[in-house]
This record gives structure tokens, sequence and C-alpha cells, in this order.
């Protein structure tokens, strides 16, 4: 009997542990539109790598020298996209990003599958302008 | 008598190895005879580089469909359309990748193993070329 016991406990809490153990942590995110405006913004290059940390405690790092081209606009800021680094969002599901830039600063991401916008502690970028010939 | 009981579990473990072993050409064998990219899709490679948690291979979903399995050392991949993609696996949670794709694009997805409560958790994750290209060289080929 006591062993019945011993082992119904044990089963309840290895029930109530796995239910509640990986509980799932979404990115935290907001439904955007994203807008083609004409004529596109410049393109611009970063200067020096920067370092990011993302709200579920993730980083990411974006390489120096990588360029960055407007792709359209959102009510966040203009949306900028690589194809020099891959860039996600993490928490406990990934998403593909883009960056979302406004006023020089780093607001947050745009996630393209989702159309949605992700903030995060705004930043600032060393962005070098590329003006196009 | 247990020098010989010894050799006996290490040659268990071996054999048990062995079977669990991935089968098929590896990556650098079959990249020049692999099927050309239709011009109208893009590619995902989706490949496992790790043995670590080799008992644990679950089904990969792409967009809710079973396209193959995280087999460790292993690599499959699938030409699709382009268009907004969901990769999942699923051991006691469920990891999911968004990524787009598009007309002509080669995209890498490794399937990496995280601690689990009972049961180790495989994700998948969005890679830079240059690292996904190195990874997958030795990785076999798991058909479609």
């Amino acid at each position: 009997m006591k062993a019945l016991k011993h082992l119904l406990t044990a089963i309840s809490l290895l029930a109530l542990l796995n239910s509640c153990a990986f509980d799932v942590i979404n990115v935290k995110q907001v439904p955007t539109q994203l807008e083609v405006v004409q004529p596109p913004r410049n393109s611009f290059s970063l200067q020096r790598e920067v370092r990011l940390s993302l709200p579920a405690g993730y980083s990411r790092l974006l390489k120096k020298g990588t360029k960055w081209d407007f792709i359209g606009t959102t009510s966040y800021g203009d949306v900028y996209r690589t194809n020099d680094q891959i860039l996600t969002v993490e928490a406990s599901n990934i998403h593909e990003a883009y960056i979302v830039v406004s006023s020089g600063m780093l607001v947050g991401f745009y996630l393209p599958v989702e159309r949605s916008f992700s903030p995060i502690e705004p930043q600032g970028l060393p962005m070098k302008e590329i003006i196009d010939n | 008598m247990k020098v010989a009981c010894k050799l006996a579990f290490v040659a268990a473990i071996f054999l048990l190895a062995a079977g669990c072993a991935t089968s098929g050409p590896k990556f650098t064998e079959i990249s020049s005879t692999m099927d050309a990219l239709p011009s109208d899709t893009g590619r995902i490679y989706i490949y496992r580089s790790a043995v670590v948690g080799m008992a644990i291979q679950p089904e990969v979903r792409l967009n809710g469909e079973v396209v193959g399995r995280a087999v460790p050392m292993g690599f499959f991949y699938l030409d699709e359309k382009p268009g907004n993609y969901e990769l999942e696996t699923t051991t006691e949670v469920t990891r999911k990748l968004s990524l787009t794709l598009e007309q002509g694009q080669k995209r890498y997805v490794r399937l990496n193993i995280s601690l689990g409560f009972l049961v180790g958790h495989v994700y998948p994750e969005l890679v830079d070329d240059d690292v996904a290209q190195r990874e997958i060289k030795d990785c076999r080929y798991l058909g479609r």
C-alpha cells in the first residue's frame, strides 16, 4: 500500500513538472503592416559589430560590414534586411527577422512570416549610408 | 572473467552504436550530382550535425506536413515554392522556426538538441550559409 502511494506521488510529481517545466515563452510581437514606399531609402552598412540583447535572454550579433537594404516602412520605423548574415529572434521558438530603424536607432524587429513587430530597448546603430549612383 | 564481461559490454555498445549509425552518401559525395534547383523554387537543406541524443529522432514538419526525420549526422533537402514556412519538431515539446524562402535561394536549417526533462528537445535553427556548408559536409543523405 505504501509503495503504491509512493508510486502515485512520483507519477503526480512527474506529470506536474512535465506540464509546467516547458511553458512556451513567446517573442513579444504586435501585428503591423509593411508598406513599400517610393523612392526607397538608401542602404547602409554597419561600421562596427552590434550586440543586441533580446527580451527572452538571448543575444544576437549584427556583424561589422554587413549591408542592410531598405524593404519598406511600418508605423514603428523603416525595415531593413541583409543577405550577409542570418538574423533571427528567439524565445521558445525562432523567427526570421529584419531590423526596424527609427531616427538612427534600432527599435525592434520585423518578423516577415508573422508580419509583426517585435520591440527591443532602442539602441544606436553605427550606420554608414551607401549612396547609389 | 571480469575482463571478458567488460569486453562483451564494450562490444555490445559498439554494435548498438553501429546499428544506429546513419547510412547514405555523404554530402560531399553527392553535392555535385544533386538535382538542379527547379527555376521556380528555393531549396531548404535540413541537417543534424550532432550525434548527442542519438535515440531521439523526431519527425520534421514543414507547414504541418511530415517531410523527414531528425537523424543524427543526416541531411535532406526540400525544393519549395517561394513563400513563408514554419518548420517544427516535437519531442516532449514542440519547437518551431519561421523562415522565408525566395526563388533560387538556398537556406540551411540545423536541427539542434538541448536538454529536456524526460527527453531531449530538438529545435530547428536557421544557419549562415558558410557555417552550414562546413557542418553539413560529413552528414549523410537520408533521401526524400
